[in-house]
């Protein structure tokens, strides 16, 4: 059982599995496994076990950062599926919720909300210390996989949530600009072309050219599609009336990693004051910052898309560089679309306080 | 050639008298419109049998039709600029239209149409119509398959070709070289216009020789009178292009200085030539060449900086921002600089000036004053060309996405870069900002450039 971590890890590690979403789901599936027939008499351990694991799996592969927050959303459900398990009996209810002074010395507001016991701090050292010895972790299992199937089937109807509001967002005879690859993109799109007839450019994003696989999906599900070269964004930016981009992940600040040439195309619609909407799934929020690099890449791809051996003797002489993904700072976005509704990027950082927990930030 | 020379003769103004034309000769979209109108006559035709008349007169009406329409038809397709003459589109062969792009119905979706004034790509003309000289010929052919690129190569070159031709013209009775080789010219010049819309710099050489051609003596015998004006079209290359250039890169060596990093776009011949002056004067510095589709063309600077000896760094577009904080200054070439500053070059330079305004990189552009034109246009759309898919080199890892009916591959190539963005132009008369444009033919002292 070990041995499917150790698989998965070196999936992650040769980049066996490509998209995000994909990702999400085989760790999932390992985690489930993993705490099937995990033994464990404090919830504490298991806890602690999963961490570990998520550490490695996080280390096998940085640059997908949807590993990691598959690990966490874990965790979080376990976590809150012990505390309603442990305060059933002797919940005394008070509807303090809110009170400021809890609210300042718990710093989790969210976390209250959903326990139905009082919010005293004296309470919540009493439940901690529970947490060391306890005889029921157990037969909390089956619970923590029902948790872990509503994970599984929010993974699964990403795509039909987020292109639920797909028709509230696109009208008629509007022209989208959108770059890369993204199957999110792609549904949000396909979704709305039921109802509405509009035309999509899509920019070819070199040197990986996912934009060109775009098109076709597009066209053959019948939506009128130009497909131009990167070079011609800001040229035809003046007719386009919204911009739509998939993220690779989204950061704590609200900004996003995307596929490298989304920067440029997000800097020459806020020059022309055109909306910049992000499709993206909840699984993709990180609690994590960018503050090595501001425009730099997570990923480097490999200079040979850009100048191969073809080009004989100027392989030596010549730098090439070629990043993956650029980041993009939330100025730049005006709006996420999530499989859990709408929000600008000033409110990921409440997104990712009710999704995490905060002790879960560094695996 | 001396066989050209009876033949002028005869067919003195083929260019201004329009004669209904066999349907081959017509472009694909006067094509259509004479079938929509024959359809539509035929259903007048059908519900009124009794008008046996109408249906006689169908096709010349058809064809009259057609001539007006045509003017309409022209005047759609701003990225062919005309230079009095109507320019006639050459013969395009049925085949070949098929093979490639736009397919402009009357029945397309309404996207498609927004971009539908960019023109129908034209393709190679098949046999030249009428007696064009064999060098304009093969000039037509170089410019539909890009073989000459850039807008000082294709000035030098259609002025060079221009001198065999007055070499070799000679002037019909009852009329004079001042007033007939005008004519002539335009005549070639309609078959280039078919090969590949014109460029601001071809445009404004061509405006410089009408004039000196009118202002020719008429009494001076005639091949003294050619001489003359190959002489000033060898002066005009040397003065506003060859020395233009000398003076842009020695103004713009002071802009350089040791340990630079410098951005460049695509291939200019004339940020080219800075580059290696400065290199050759002891400058050390290092550059970056950014490149895009459709044409790629930064490869071939690639090669041509780094076989000199100067440090290169080579990236695509999207690449971009990664890289830019390391930059010190960004040199770009331009087509054309239009009266309110903005520029008109290669696609992807302006989002290039957007970035480096961004980070308050200074961003210059390289330009002769011979390539000022008088027009303002708004947006890139005003005036623009795509590249026709033969032409553009194939992405590497590409599928077949031709194919799809729905979906439509427009490779535009030029943008305009407002002229916020710029920081400074070089020109031959200095350094000047993007607003004082519009005073560089009075400051010349002419009426325009």
């Amino acid at each position: 059982m070990d041995s499917q971590v150790d698989n998965l890890i070196w999936k992650l590690r040769r980049r066996q599995i490509v998209g995000s979403r994909l990702t999400a789901i085989e760790t999932l599936l390992v985690l489930r496994q993993y705490i099937t027939k995990a033994k464990f008499t404090t919830i504490d351990q298991l806890i602690q076990k999963i961490k570990g694991i998520g550490a490695r799996l996080v280390a096998a592969q940085p640059t997908e950062p949807v590993v990691g927050n598959i690990v966490r959303k874990v965790l979080h459900h376990i976590r809150e599926e012990y505390k309603t398990a442990a305060n059933k009996p002797g919940s005394s209810i008070q509807s303090s919720a809110f009170s400021l002074r809890n609210f300042v010395v718990s710093g989790q507001p969210r976390h209250q909300a959903t326990l139905q016991k009082t919010e005293a701090r004296d309470h919540l050292t009493r439940s901690r210390s529970d947490w060391h010895h306890d005889n029921h972790a157990e037969s909390l299992k089956p619970v923590i996989m029902e948790a872990i199937q509503d994970i599984f089937d929010e993974l699964e109807t990403v795509y039909e949530s987020v292109s639920k509001s797909a028709k509230d967002h696109i009208h008629s005879d509007e022209i989208i600009l959108t770059i890369g690859k993204s199957r999110t993109v792609e549904s949000f799109l396909k979704a709305a072309a039921h109802t509405r007839k509009f035309t999509v450019i899509v920019a070819e994003t070199a040197p990986s050219y996912g934009g060109k696989s775009t098109a076709k999906a597009l066209a053959s599900a019948g939506i009128s599609t130009f497909l131009v070269p990167d070079s011609s964004i800001y040229a035809l930016m003046s007719r386009v009336n919204k911009v739509i981009l998939g993220a690779h992940a989204v950061l704590a600040q609200g900004g996003i990693f995307a596929v490298s040439g989304s920067l440029m195309v997000a800097t020459a619609a806020r020059a022309h004051s055109t909306p910049v909407v992000v499709c993206t799934g909840q699984f993709k929020l990180t609690p994590l910052w960018n503050l090595n690099n501001e425009y730099g890449s997570a990923d480097i791809e490999n200079p040979d898309a850009v100048l191969g051996f073809d080009e004989g003797s100027l392989v030596d002489k010549v730098d090439v560089v070629n990043p993956y993904y650029d980041y993009m700072k939330p100025e730049l976005i005006d709006v996420l679309i999530t499989n859990d509704g709408d929000h600008p990027p000033s409110s990921v950082y409440r997104l990712i306080k009710e999704a995490y927990d905060d002790a879960d930030h560094e695996l | 050639m001396a066989s050209n020379g009876p033949k002028s003769q005869s067919q003195p103004s083929d260019s201004t008298s329009a004669p209904p034309k066999s349907q081959k000769t017509m472009s694909k979209q006067e094509r259509r419109e004479l079938q929509e109108k024959q359809r539509a006559a035929k259903e007048v035709a059908k519900a009124q049998p009794a008008k046996g008349a109408k249906a006689a007169n169908k096709p010349s009406q058809a064809s009259q039709d057609n001539q007006s329409s045509k003017k309409p038809s022209k005047a759609a397709e701003p990225s062919t600029p005309s230079l009095g003459a109507s320019a006639s589109a050459k013969s395009l062969n049925a085949t070949s239209a098929s093979t490639s792009q736009h397919n402009l119905t009357g029945t397309e979706a309404f996207g498609l149409r927004i971009f539908s004034h960019f023109g129908a790509i034209k393709h190679p003309s098949g046999p030249a119509k009428g007696d064009i000289h064999p060098a304009i010929v093969r000039l037509g052919r170089q410019f539909a398959e890009f073989a000459i690129t850039g807008a000082n190569a294709r000035c030098i070159a259609t002025l060079t070709a221009f001198q065999s031709v007055i070499q070799d013209y000679s002037t019909p009775p009852n009329t004079t070289l001042s007033r007939h080789l005008t004519t002539h010219l335009s005549h070639q010049i309609n078959h280039l216009v078919g090969a590949r819309p014109m460029s601001v710099s071809m445009a404004n050489a061509i405006k410089h020789i009408k004039v000196e051609i009118t202002n020719s003596d008429i009494d001076m015998p005639e091949q003294n009178a050619k001489d003359e004006l190959c002489h000033k079209i060898d002066l005009y290359i040397r003065d506003r292009i060859i020395v233009a250039d000398k003076v842009i890169r020695t103004t713009a060596l002071r802009k350089i200085q040791d340990g630079d990093t410098i951005l460049t776009y695509a291939r200019s011949s004339v940020v080219e030539k800075v580059l290696l002056y400065a290199h050759s004067k002891g400058r050390e510095f290092s550059v970056i060449v950014v490149d895009s589709r459709p044409m790629l063309e930064g490869k071939g600077l690639l090669s041509k900086l780094s076989s000199a000896g100067i440090r290169c760094t080579y990236i695509l577009l999207p690449a971009l921002p990664s890289i830019i904080d390391e930059v010190n200054i960004v040199f770009v070439g331009a087509h054309s600089m239009l009266s309110n500053g903005a520029v008109f070059s290669r696609a992807g330079t302006a989002m290039v000036a957007m970035m480096a305004q961004e980070r308050s990189i200074p961003f210059v552009v390289c330009c002769e004053t011979y390539k000022y034109s008088e027009g303002i246009h708004l947006d890139s759309f005003t005036k623009n060309e795509l590249a026709p898919l033969s032409v553009s080199i194939p992405a590497a890892s590409s599928e077949e996405v031709q194919s799809e009916p729905n979906l439509q591959i427009l490779n535009p190539l030029y943008d305009l870069t407002p002229p916020t963005n710029i920081t400074a132009v070089v020109t031959e008369v200095g350094v000047i900002p993007p607003s004082s444009v519009s005073s560089l033919p009075f400051a010349l002292g002419r009426q325009f450039i």
